[in-house]
């Protein structure tokens, strides 16, 4: 399928020449609105809707658990087991993010591979497949584990410089596809009576 | 053939063992018994043997005519390393999914595979390109040797607990010593 050229990416002129008020505020903006996407692979993504919901509610936080696709996401949480197989489409979603993206490790798992770490298909880390800003530990964590790690990485990108040049450098280096390469063509659904079993 | 019953759970499980040469029989007999769900088919590495080793290959069914007491019956067979077993997609189509992991699992040809596409059997749940058959126990996890750990990787070897006397793992897959150290 042929790509959408969308270019390098790029923080705009009021960024990169805005005082350092203003790029505390847009901070602020980002850091309170992180619309999250959910990469449940296993148990920790029951932690992950746990703290979504109204007990620990990480809404309060400002994140927004109702991103409709990756397109729309600034965070992506990996919960659970990273299989080989499923390594490729961390991958490819991850590149469908916008920058600037954040991305939080959930679990034993996804860190290191956790009790499968000997296993011949699990992924010995996510971060083997993406760059990963906040690792949560535990097996699986708490939802109470999520919420620090969420308040770490806030703190993160409330310290952090956007500017064009630090966006590129640390995005752009690993982007390995367009926003179109990772699009898939719209399938067409085969002729009702051509079609004798699913394939998978 | 024996035919052992055993129960658990108050469901009786009845056991068959066959000939690999009456397997196909064996099950579209069971089905005409009325075990009429297919719920799974499987390998056993049981290459290790002393006596007749092989591949034993596990059959489950149900008969789903009586809902509140389910009828079971378990078929096994077993077929020496590296000969082919018939298939029995043509009893159950659904076993094709099965026979495709089983194949790709244990490396077992299936012979008279036939899942409706014409392609054969193929790769089901492993990733591009993986080489091996990972479920025979002769199937060595390299990661052990070559993925650095931080830690012990068995009770006892971390600095912070005592060594517990207990005996270290031999299973299969554990690389030998000569890997290197683990």
């Amino acid at each position: 399928m042929a790509g959408v050229e969308l270019g390098m990416p790029r923080m705009g002129a009021a960024a990169d020449l805005a005082p350092q008020p203003v790029k505390v505020v847009l901070n602020w903006g980002r850091r309170y609105s992180l619309w999250v996407f959910n990469f449940g692979l296993a148990c920790c993504a029951i932690e992950f809707i746990a703290a979504s919901m109204a007990r620990h509610d990480f809404i309060r936080l400002g994140v927004i658990p109702f991103a409709p696709g990756p397109r729309q996401a600034d965070l992506m949480v990996v919960s659970g087991t990273v299989t080989d197989k499923m390594a490729p489409a961390v991958r490819r979603l991850y590149d469908q993010m916008p920058e600037p993206k954040y991305v939080i490790s959930f679990g034993a798992c996804s860190n290191t591979g956790g009790p499968y770490w000997d296993s011949y298909c699990v992924t010995k880390g996510v971060d083997t497949v993406i760059p990963v800003d906040v690792y949560v530990p535990g097996c699986p964590p708490r939802p109470e584990s999520l919420l620090q790690g969420i308040i770490r990485l806030q703190e993160k990108i409330a310290q952090e410089s956007l500017s064009t040049k630090v966006i590129r450098a640390k995005y752009a280096g690993h982007r390995t596809a367009t926003a179109g390469e990772v699009t898939r063509g719209l399938v067409t659904p085969p002729a009702a009576d051509t079609v004798t079993r699913a394939e998978p | 053939m024996t035919e052992p019953a055993a129960a658990t759970d108050g469901v009786v499980i009845k056991r068959l063992e066959v000939d690999a040469a009456d397997w196909v029989d064996a099950v579209t007999e069971a089905r005409g018994a009325g075990f009429s769900f297919f719920d799974w088919l499987t390998a056993v590495d049981q290459t290790d043997l002393e006596e007749s080793p092989g591949l034993d290959v596990v059959c489950h069914l149900l008969d789903p005519s009586t809902p509140k007491a389910l009828r079971r019956i378990m078929i096994r067979t077993r077929v020496p390393d590296g000969e082919s077993l018939a298939s029995i997609t043509g009893v159950f189509r659904g076993a094709a999914w099965h026979e495709r992991e089983t194949h790709e699992m244990f490396g077992l040809e299936f012979d008279g595979f036939d899942d409706g596409t014409g392609l054969g059997l193929r790769p089901l749940l492993l990733p591009d390109g993986f080489e091996g058959t990972p479920l025979r126990k002769s199937f060595v996890l390299a990661a052990r040797a070559s993925k650095p750990w931080p830690g012990g990787k068995e009770p006892g070897e971390s600095e912070h607990t005592k060594p517990t006397g207990r005996r270290r793992v031999s299973a299969p897959g554990v690389p030998d010593p000569e890997w290197g150290p683990r």
